[in-house]
C-alpha cells in the first residue's frame, strides 16, 4: 500500500471525530500522519492497529464531550425535564386530593392523613424545582428537590402501600434531576487521555 | 495570551491524565508542533507513551480551552521544510499546573521509596 492511500484511508477514518473538531484539527492531523509514513511501515498489521485504536480511544471521547458541551442540546433537555417535573408536581397534588376524598369517607387513620400532606408537599416541591429549573435558580432547585426527596421517602415509609408509580416518579425523578445538577464539569474528563 | 481561570489554583487541576501530563512536560522545553511534541513523548517515555494524532489534538484541544496552552503561530519547520505548523506553548497557568502535577509524582514515589518500594530487585 503505497502513503497516498494510506492517507486516503485515513482521511475516512478521520470521519469518527465531530465535524467542528475536524474543521480545527484534520490539516494538523493529517500531516502527523503523513510523518507517521514516512517512519513507519504502512503495510504493517501493527501500524495500522495503532491507527485504529488511536481513534477508536479518542474519537467517541471527542464526540461526548461535543454533545455535553453543546448548551443547546442540554438546555433543550433541562427545559423539557422541568415542564415534566412541573406536570407531575401538578398530577402529584391532583392525586393527593383525590385520595384524601377517598379516604374521607371511611374511618380516616392519622398516619395516612401525613402521608397524603408529605405526598402533596413533595408534589408542591417537585412543582417548584421545576420552575427553578426553568428560572435557571439551580440552587433553589436543588433544595427542592432534595426536600421532595426526604418528603417522599417519609410519606413512603408512614404509607407503605403507596403505588409502584408513584414511588418511580417520586424517587426516581429528584434523583435523576439532582444526578444532572450535579454533574460536575472537569477540564480533564476522567475518560481523556 | 489566554487569561488564567478566575479563582481556580493549579492543584485543582490534579490528577492530570498521563497523556496531558507527557504533552505538558514535552511543552516545557519551549514552543512545539504537533510531530515534535508526539517524538518528545515518545523519547522520553522510551517509546512506553506513544500518542496518536487524535489522542494528541484531543488532549490539545482540552488543554487550549483550560487555559493550559497556547497557540504561537504556524511557520515551516526548518527541520523538516514542508508545509507550514502550528506551533503550541505552555501558558504561565500551565507551567503552574505541570510544576504542581510533577510535585504530587514526587511526593508518591519519595512515598514509596520509604515504604521500600522502590530500588529493591524483585523477588
Amino acid at each position: 500500500m503505497s502513503p497516498a492511500a494510506a492517507e486516503r484511508i485515513y482521511r475516512l477514518l478521520l470521519r469518527a471525530y465531530p465535524p467542528d473538531f475536524r474543521a480545527e484539527y484534520e490539516r494538523e492531523m493529517v500531516l502527523l500522519f503523513r510523518d507517521q509514513c514516512r517512519e513507519s511501515d504502512v503495510r504493517t498489521l501493527g501500524f495500522w492497529t495503532a491507527v485504529i485504536c488511536d481513534v477508536a480511544r479518542s474519537a467517541p471521547a471527542l464526540r461526548m464531550e461535543a454533545w455535553r458541551q453543546n448548551t443547546r442540546t442540554m438546555e433543550v433537555i433541562m427545559k423539557l425535564a422541568a415542564i415534566l417535573t412541573v406536570l407531575l408536581g401538578v398530577l402529584g397534588i391532583a392525586n393527593a386530593v383525590v385520595e384524601w376524598v377517598a379516604g374521607s369517607k371511611g374511618a380516616i387513620d392519622g398516619a395516612y392523613v401525613l402521608a397524603v400532606v408529605l405526598g402533596v408537599l413533595a408534589s408542591a416541591l417537585l412543582l417548584g424545582a421545576g420552575v427553578a429549573i426553568l428560572l435557571r435558580r439551580q440552587q433553589a432547585a436543588r433544595l427542592a428537590l432534595f426536600a421532595s426527596l426526604v418528603s417522599v421517602v417519609a410519606a413512603r415509609l408512614l404509607f407503605p402501600w403507596m403505588s409502584i408509580l408513584s414511588q418511580l416518579v417520586g424517587f426516581g425523578l429528584p434523583v435523576g434531576l439532582l444526578i444532572t445538577l450535579y454533574w460536575p464539569r472537569r477540564a480533564f474528563p476522567a475518560g481523556a487521555a | 495570551m489566554r487569561k488564567r481561570q478566575a479563582g481556580r489554583p493549579p492543584e485543582a487541576y490534579l490528577p492530570l491524565p498521563p497523556a496531558t501530563f507527557h504533552i505538558l512536560l514535552a511543552l516545557a522545553d519551549g514552543e512545539l508542533h504537533g510531530y515534535a511534541i508526539m517524538k518528545g513523548v515518545a523519547a522520553r517515555s522510551e517509546g512506553s507513551v506513544r500518542l496518536g494524532p487524535g489522542t494528541l489534538y484531543g488532549s490539545l484541544k482540552r488543554l487550549l480551552k483550560a487555559g493550559l496552552v497556547e497557540e504561537c503561530g504556524e511557520r515551516v519547520d526548518p527541520e523538516r521544510g514542508d508545509e507550514r505548523r502550528r506551533y503550541y506553548r505552555l501558558t504561565p497557568l500551565g507551567l503552574s499546573v505541570v510544576r504542581a502535577e510533577a510535585r504530587r509524582l514526587d511526593a508518591m514515589v519519595r512515598a514509596a521509596r520509604r515504604k521500600k518500594l522502590l530500588g529493591v530487585r524483585p523477588a
